[in-house]
């Protein structure tokens, strides 16, 4: 018997329209992520990978389809979904502490709770030293832990992940990889994780999603076999080489679909608020 | 203050001590040191509190009904978007207005009282205040809303604590305009009178009429300190209070 699945999308489908202009984000998309699971999803620039997070956020309605998390049908945003943005919206003018118990405030709990929690996390991503600096004083890397740490210590069912990593140098980039894993292994989250990056989404992922071009759909489902804790030597073997080689074919297509259609890059009104221009797919590193 | 700058304040009052001591300077001018006799005196008969203090509490009482009214309507112009809309063009029309084309009017209802004076100021500072806090809630970066969403925010508490927090590097830009307009204004609108004969711009006007060249440059320098202090002291609140996105420009800048 599989496990109940968490978070259960079916028939979504997002248009955005400006004008006479209409944009078709996602068409139909339909998927089942069960507890506990870390399903990690990559598509080409503007497929919609992003919107789906939105609209799996709340932050933006749907124009068609059902969204269900642990049962109860998404109407708006909500804690029962952690979302981690790529900008990450940390709060400038609050302390690294300050953010973690952003979210226990809202929730109400007692202070010394709050700060019990948010220290716990803050310890769990290794940023216990730093609770009273600042985020303009950290660092790339430090700010992700943050924001990981501010997004666990509402303690979400779900954890929405929008390319969290993308903004990091490549060595920070790895280290974070570990790191998450880690974090997941210890809290045991259920991680929805969308990347563009194929090798990252094969490392973190137990199964890969592959997007279609727009109008997003899932094109494809890579199941990634290695056991966990997977150790960044994996990323060296004949076997993880095999499944990237096999998602970033199926990329491929997409990607040379789009660039038939002369279309690479999303048109500016199929970009929801806050949604910002994505960089291409990141092909594997040195395939000739 | 750096070494050249403090070399400089005292290599002009050099120049001038020297130029006044060998007569080359009309008498209007008079000499640093009989500007400084003359502030000593007024120290001492207890003048120069009065007038500060009367001088002060018309600015501070401008400032803060005009800066208040100004960040809380910016405020609510800025989350309330078809008012700022609707009052936008208002706005951009009587902004550029120097207020003190008003005083003739604030003259004829109010005398030259110290109701005109703090009008005139409250009416100075409302539009930068106005202006900066309007466009801080529009700057406010959308994704900080979601996040505050995400995290189980109702709109009490993004407006208090997303949208007031992130605005305040702007309104804090604003507050420094209005306050710097606030003594600009204070004695201007005391140059024109003052029914209680008092005031650092008062004591100007009244200096000019007896020809005490001394006196006028003695009430400028205590105009000058207190403007550079007042200044100096928000600034110290704003790094107090918002010590975070205060490094944050700081990074942003250097």
């Amino acid at each position: 018997m599989p496990a109940p699945a968490l978070v259960e999308v079916a028939g979504l489908s997002k248009v955005f329209s400006r004008g006479d202009r209409r944009v078709e984000a996602l068409l139909d998309l339909s998927l089942a992520v069960r507890a506990g699971e870390f399903v990690t999803v990559v598509g080409p620039s503007g497929c919609g990978k992003s919107t789906f997070l939105h609209l799996l956020g709340g932050f933006i309605p749907p124009s068609g389809g059902v969204m269900r998390v642990n049962g109860q049908e998404v109407r708006g945003p909500g804690p029962d979904r952690g979302v981690m943005f790529q900008e990450l919206a940390l709060f400038p003018w609050r302390t690294v502490l300050g953010n973690v118990v952003w979210g226990l405030e809202a929730q109400g709990r007692p202070r010394a709770e709050r700060l019990a929690i948010a220290e716990r996390y803050l310890d769990l991503v290794g940023l216990l030293p730093f609770k009273d600096a600042y985020p303009a004083e950290l660092s790339g890397g430090m700010k992700q832990r943050v924001a990981l740490a501010r997004t666990l210590a509402f303690d979400p069912a779900v954890l929405l992940m929008d390319e969290p990593f993308g903004a990091l140098d490549a060595q920070t980039r790895e280290l974070m990889q570990e790191e998450l894993q880690r974090i997941w292994l210890a809290t045991g989250k259920t991680v929805l994780f969308v990347t563009h990056d194929v090798e990252e989404a094969v490392y973190l992922g137990d199964r890969v999603l592959v997007f279609s071009a727009r109008p997003g759909r899932i094109k494809a489902e890579v199941a990634v076999p290695f056991p966990r804790p997977r150790s960044l030597e994996v990323k060296k073997s004949e076997a993880f080489h095999e499944v990237r080689n096999r998602v970033w074919d199926l990329l491929r297509e997409e990607v040379l679909k789009l660039s038939a259609e002369g279309a690479g890059a999303p048109a500016a009104g199929a970009r929801a608020p806050g949604e910002r221009p994505r960089g291409r797919p990141t092909g594997p590193g040195g395939a000739p | 203050m750096t070494r050249e700058a403090l070399a400089l304040v005292v290599a002009v009052l050099a120049l001038w001590q020297g130029l006044a001591l060998a007569h080359l300077l009309p008498p209007y001018l008079t000499s640093p040191a009989v500007v400084l006799g003359e502030l000593l005196r007024l120290t001492r008969s207890g003048e120069l509190l009065l007038h500060s203090a009367v001088s002060l509490y018309r600015s501070a009482a401008g400032f803060a009904l005009g800066a208040g009214l100004g960040v809380g309507l910016g405020l609510l112009a800025g989350v309330w978007r078809r008012l700022g809309d609707a009052v936008e063009p208002l706005v951009a029309l009587t902004y550029p207005v120097p207020k003190v084309a008003f005083l003739p009017i604030l003259l004829v209802w109010f005398g030259i009282s110290d109701t005109s004076k703090i009008l005139l100021i409250a009416l100075s500072t409302v539009f930068p205040c106005y202006i900066a806090a309007f466009y801080g809630v529009r700057a406010v970066d959308p994704l900080w809303v979601w996040a505050a969403q995400n995290m189980g925010a109702g709109r009490g508490r993004v407006f208090l604590r997303v949208l007031l927090p992130g605005a305040a590097v702007h309104i804090f830009s604003g507050l420094r305009v209005a306050l710097a307009l606030a003594f600009i204004l204070m004695v201007a609108s005391e140059l024109i009178g003052s029914s209680n004969r008092l005031g650092l711009g008062f004591l100007i006007l009244s200096a000019d009429a007896g020809g005490r060249f001394d006196l006028m440059f003695a009430a400028i320098l205590v105009i000058a300190v207190l403007g550079f202090a007042a200044d100096r002291l928000l600034l110290a609140v704003r790094r107090r209070l918002l010590a975070g996105s205060v490094l944050l420009e700081e990074a942003h800048r250097g």
